[in-house]
């Protein structure tokens, strides 16, 4: 029997292969990226040879280079920010100490929160919490309707004329309805839930609702023949056939909806922050304006640039959610 | 931050003492006192404000912490315009707020929502100005008056009268922009524009019309503050009357000159009040007072020494959370300067007046200055009688919590009975001042004489 | 052997915009109790709207099914259906979709491990049962359908319906499957009704061809008995003359008889008797078997032809 070994070209040609296979890899992921990187690269360049030639009365338009020193000029404010919170605690504690020297017996003040104006984090949390709040009202308001008026052909008649005209409808027309609404209703002013919050999310979830009641409608009413046909032969109940058989098909186009709502969520929801006076990047952004500074202009674009960033992250969220729960694989993913 | 040991109560003795005091004070005087002056009814407060440097005295008495001294946790938030935060003080949603003086005013009579506000303190005097697109100022040199090389102040509104000629001529609208109707920017202007001459229109609105331009030579409009550059630049508007920075603002960038500013207009009148609601104000007697307290003690250190404190005000309220214009923009009228045309820079020490000579207090008297002028352009629309103009300022102007106030610091000692007049003597209606642009005489017990004194605007019986 | 399900004079009729269209009419046919019928005929005959018709998913204007002595209004599983486009449901797995037939017939009568059993006894059947937790996107055309025949066959129906199972499928899949069909008509002997393009997989595969005339206003055309012994090996069928003559007798019936050119249903000269002299491939024909006879008490099928215009 031949002694079997592992020739040394083979081995050689073995490792290479494996370097190559890396090789291979890396060069398809820098080919994945070359393009998006490319693309905002020649974006920079271009902002930045643009900006130049722009002056507005708040001073020229900032280009990448000031937009990213003011970004960072933001988190200096909040660093000093947290340093100011750690005094006003410590002041707070003093006092709370002399108060407890003074009086022993008494009971110790509660511990008051810090009072400063929110930083941009503090309001970037702020935004996602109210749009994250109004986009699941309305999907919990536009799924059932969605189901109802799909299901329903006389339904869908009656409904769907409300549906086109208050559609279009911008949330800043809706705004002072819905303050003069929210400030009439709900008389208790309670710190935990501010009227500002509550007004920022019933417009968001006003403005947001209809893809998921149309794209849901949709998706219900267009359940195949096929699948209703099943149902009929296996005598399905009219809960089990809505149960088993529409909403899992309609699930697709629910999230679809979905996705596009919560798009319009957050476009409509900087627009409300900006009146409603919920402590948000709308706000920010306002505030910013209204401060006319030599570095509002730079400030409010770090804002934009946040806007858009987190907008882009939310919709990846959805499209990873929708990937995992949705089983129709050929439904747009992109 | 320095300065936050200054002045801090001294322990629990000297508060007992300072009760005492007050109580002692009280009965001798026979001042009324709001209430018990205890430990305050409600601890975290937000409180709103514009972004007019006027909001100073908010600002430093949290950054101060002369609100934290009374035990009071205040958050201050910037509201997006006047309307917004008028109706967020109605509803509840604000404790309180940086308000226009006429505004309580206003809410009393049921020009702007019929509601009760009240203002126990006056937060600032004086600190507006008029400022127009460089063409209109071109056109006016020709006719303004020249003293010592430079154009003679305060500039008359005579001056624009051949510039509305041109208007009219081309078939051009003259407008002017303002902050708010029931506004001090608004009426400042249109007592301008009378004085000199031109009509600025009236209200009707028992006809339905609230556009004040009844009649009209020059229309005024609304616009939010940080647009009224921009508008004047596109040519949209040929000027605006409103607070700092912007007026300054339109210097700096080269867009505009101002022409007047407001104590040439109406001297020494309250211009931004403290604004809450009468029901804040009754559920919670200690925590109104104590509020004011520290409002005294920061206007008081804004004024300090000959304004020796401005320059360090100016760094706090350049920051973005309170009015974050630049410093160099916003340092100006808070030292004590005040640029017109690009490099004539006049010393104008009372652009912002905070505690010097008026004390923050709510004199009824610059209420019916202001009702005399919600009258005279219609926003009051009917004649009434003198009697009604001081019950008027009574329901909205709250001195008597300014008293409170004020003996309770120096019942703690924090200040001296020589920092104030004389309280417990005092009528709040100031003696009779003429204006400094007509010379027409304001005497606040008869406002009726004073309405019916002017050229132009309503008086007597006249409805538009 | 008994009549299980019959059609009297089924006749129906469709509200379009151009005015009634009646698409059946008095269609008659007895069928026995484990009998394949197949139903063939040109696109457009109705005769999927025949078995929509015994599956209760759609209504006759006049006459009606009977099934059991009972008359058929509803759909049901005792009348299972296989559809073309196997309807599988395609979120649930292969077993998942049987699962739902089996709970929904059998759910107070099977213990759970009952049905579980039941379900993967059926899928074995059709030959899926290393497949039985893929969805149907994971699985090929073939593999649906046999799902698809799975959850029909595990609802234990009367009878199985079965339109045009094999239609969207390639040549050789189909081969597969009609082998299995094969083997489970063997093992469960069902009564089944199939509809059909395939010639072949017609005489292969039933017991009678029923073939429908062209419509509107569609009905039986003639009978074909198929009395070739079973098991039916394709192979062997290939050269066997009966096969190749049954085959011919639906290829005239089809495409002289019913000739559908440019829509038009024509006659041809003669057609209306079924010679055995005109087949194309004559070869010796058994004596009977061909010709459809009125037997045991069904109406004569031949039936003189429309010369309607189909528009």
């Amino acid at each position: 029997m031949e002694t079997t070994r592992t020739p040394a070209w083979f081995a050689a040609r073995a490792r290479a292969w494996d370097a190559r296979g890396a090789g291979r890899q890396l060069a398809s992921l820098t080919r994945a990226l070359a393009m998006p990187l490319l693309g905002i690269a020649i974006f920079l360049l271009l902002w930045q040879a643009g900006a130049a030639r722009v002056q507005t009365t708040l001073g020229q338009l900032p280009g990448p280079a000031l937009v990213w020193s003011e970004a960072k000029g933001l988190h200096r404010e909040y660093l000093m920010d947290r340093e100011r919170e750690a005094a006003f605690h410590a002041r707070q504690q003093e006092r709370a100490a002399k108060m407890a020297a003074a009086n022993p017996g008494a009971a110790a003040a509660p511990v008051r929160p810090y009072t400063a104006s929110p930083t941009f984090y503090t309001q970037i949390v702020t935004s996602l919490k109210t749009v994250m709040s109004g986009f699941l009202l309305s999907a919990l308001l536009a799924i059932p309707v969605g189901i109802a008026i799909g299901l329903s052909g006389p339904l869908h008649g009656a409904v769907n004329p409300l549906i086109q005209v208050f559609k279009p409808v911008s949330p800043l027309a809706w705004l002072p309805l819905v303050t003069l609404v929210v400030a009439s209703v709900h008389d208790n002013p309670d710190p935990a839930v501010p009227k500002s919050f509550i007004t920022s999310l019933i417009t968001v979830a006003l403005c947001c609702v209809w893809p998921t009641v149309i794209n849901t409608a949709v998706g219900v009413a267009s359940v195949s023949d096929d699948l209703n046909n099943v149902s009929k032969v296996l005598r399905l109940g009219w809960l089990q056939h809505v149960r088993r058989i529409v909403l899992p098909a309609a699930v697709p186009m629910i999230f679809t909806g979905l996705r596009l709502s919560l798009g319009v969520a957050w476009m409509v929801l900087i627009a409300a922050e900006m009146l409603s006076q919920n402590p948000g990047l709308g706000k920010f952004i306002w505030d910013e304006f209204q401060n006319g500074s030599s570095q509002s202009l730079g400030r409010i674009m770090v804002a934009v640039i946040t806007i858009g960033l987190i907008g882009f992250l939310l919709d990846r969220v959805m499209l990873a959610l929708q990937r995992v729960v949705s089983w129709d694989k050929n439904a747009v993913t992109r | 931050m320095t300065g936050r040991h200054e002045g801090r109560t001294r322990g629990w003795r000297a508060r007992v003492a300072g009760i005492l005091g007050l109580c002692a004070a009280g009965l001798l005087a026979g001042a009324p006192a709001s209430a018990a002056i205890g430990e305050p009814e409600k601890w975290e407060l937000k409180f709103g404000f514009i972004k007019l440097t006027d909001m100073v005295p908010l600002a430093i008495a949290y950054e101060r912490g002369y609100f934290e001294d009374e035990g009071l946790y205040v958050t201050l938030e910037a509201q997006a315009n006047w309307k917004v935060l008028f109706d967020r003080v109605v509803s509840g949603e604000l404790d309180g707020a940086h308000m226009l003086a006429p505004m309580p005013l206003g809410a009393a009579t049921g020009v702007i929502t019929k509601s009760e506000i009240v203002t126990p303190f006056t937060l600032s005097y004086n600190g507006a100005a008029i400022t127009v697109s460089n063409a209109v100022w071109a056109e006016m040199e020709k006719t303004v008056p020249v003293e010592d090389g430079k154009p003679k102040h305060p500039v008359s509104a005579a001056a624009l009268k051949p510039v509305l000629e041109s208007y009219k001529a081309q078939g051009r609208t003259f407008n002017l922009a303002m902050t708010f109707p029931v506004g001090t920017h608004n009426y400042l202007e249109r007592y301008w524009l009378a004085a000199g001459g031109i009509n600025p229109g009236v209200y009707a609105p028992q006809k339905g019309d609230n556009s004040g331009s009844l009649g009209a030579e020059a229309l005024l409009s609304v616009v939010p503050p940080p647009q009224m550059v921009p508008t004047m630049e596109a040519g949209t508007t040929a000027g605006y009357c409103v607070g700092e920075p912007w007026n300054q603002q339109a210097v700096t960038k080269g867009l505009g000159v101002p022409v007047i500013t407001s104590e040439n207009i109406w001297t020494d009148g309250a211009d931004k009040v403290f604004g809450m609601t009468g029901e804040f104000v009754q559920k919670n007697p200690n925590t109104t007072v104590r509020v004011v307290k520290a409002l005294i003690r920061a206007s008081y250190w804004l004024d300090e020494n000959g304004n020796a404190n401005r320059p360090e005000a100016v760094k706090i309220i350049a920051r973005p959370a309170y009015v974050g214009a630049d410093e160099k923009v916003i340092a100006n009228s808070m030292t004590g300067t005040f640029e017109f045309e690009k490099g004539d820079k006049r010393p104008v020490p009372d652009f912002n007046k905070f505690f010097r000579g008026q004390y923050g207090i709510p004199y009824y008297s610059d209420a019916i200055w202001w009702l005399t002028q919600m009258r005279r352009w219609g926003h009051i629309t009917e004649h009434q009688p003198d009697s009604w103009y001081l019950e008027t300022a009574k329901r909205a102007f709250r001195p008597d919590i300014y008293v409170a106030a004020a003996k309770e610091l120096i019942a703690d000692g924090v200040m001296q009975a020589s920092d104030f007049p004389d309280l417990d003597k005092a009528t709040f209606i100031k003696a009779p001042q003429a204006g400094p642009l007509d010379g027409i005489v304001y005497d606040g017990t008869q406002p009726n004489a004073y309405i019916d004194s002017f050229a132009i605007g309503l008086k007597g019986s006249a409805q538009p | 052997m008994k009549t299980l399900l019959e059609l009297s004079q089924v006749g129906i009729e469709f509200k379009t915009d151009k005015g009634p269209f009646k698409a059946l009419d008095n269609v008659n046919l007895k069928i026995r109790e484990g009998e394949y019928v197949s139903l063939i005929g040109h696109s457009g005959c109705g005769k999927s709207t025949v078995l929509n018709i015994v599956a209760g998913l759609l209504r006759a204007t006049t006459g009606g099914v009977v099934l059991d002595g009972r008359e058929v209004t509803e759909p049901g599983p005792e009348r299972a259906v296989v559809f073309q486009n196997h309807s599988l449901l395609p979120w649930l797995s292969a077993y998942q979709n049987v699962e739902l037939a089996v709970r929904q017939v059998f759910r107070a009568k099977k213990s759970r491990a009952e049905m579980r059993e039941w379900i993967e006894h059926n899928l074995k059947l059709v030959h899926m049962e290393h497949a039985l937790h893929k969805r149907p996107g994971e699985i090929s055309g073939g593999m649906k359908q046999r799902v698809g025949i799975a959850r029909a066959l595990a609802m234990q129906p009367r009878v199985l319906l079965m339109d045009e199972p094999f239609g969207a499928l390639d040549a050789l899949t189909r081969a597969h499957l009609q082998d299995s069909l094969m083997e489970i008509q063997r093992e469960l002997a069902n009564t089944v009704i199939m509809i059909t393009h395939d010639v072949d997989e017609a005489v292969l595969l039933s017991d009678r061809i029923v073939m429908m005339t062209n419509g509107p206003a569609a009905t039986i055309g003639e009978i074909l008995d198929v009395d070739l012994e079973r098991p039916r090996n394709r192979l062997e069928l290939a050269e066997d003359p009966r096969y190749n003559h049954c085959r011919q007798e639906v290829l005239r019936f089809l495409y002289e008889k019913q000739r559908k050119v440019d829509g038009t249903a024509r006659a041809s000269p003669g057609a209306s008797q079924p010679e055995p002299a005109h087949a194309p491939l004559a070869a010796k024909a058994p004596a009977g078997a061909q010709m459809p006879q009125p037997a045991r008490g069904e109406r004569a099928v031949v039936t003189p032809l429309h010369g309607k215009h189909v528009a």
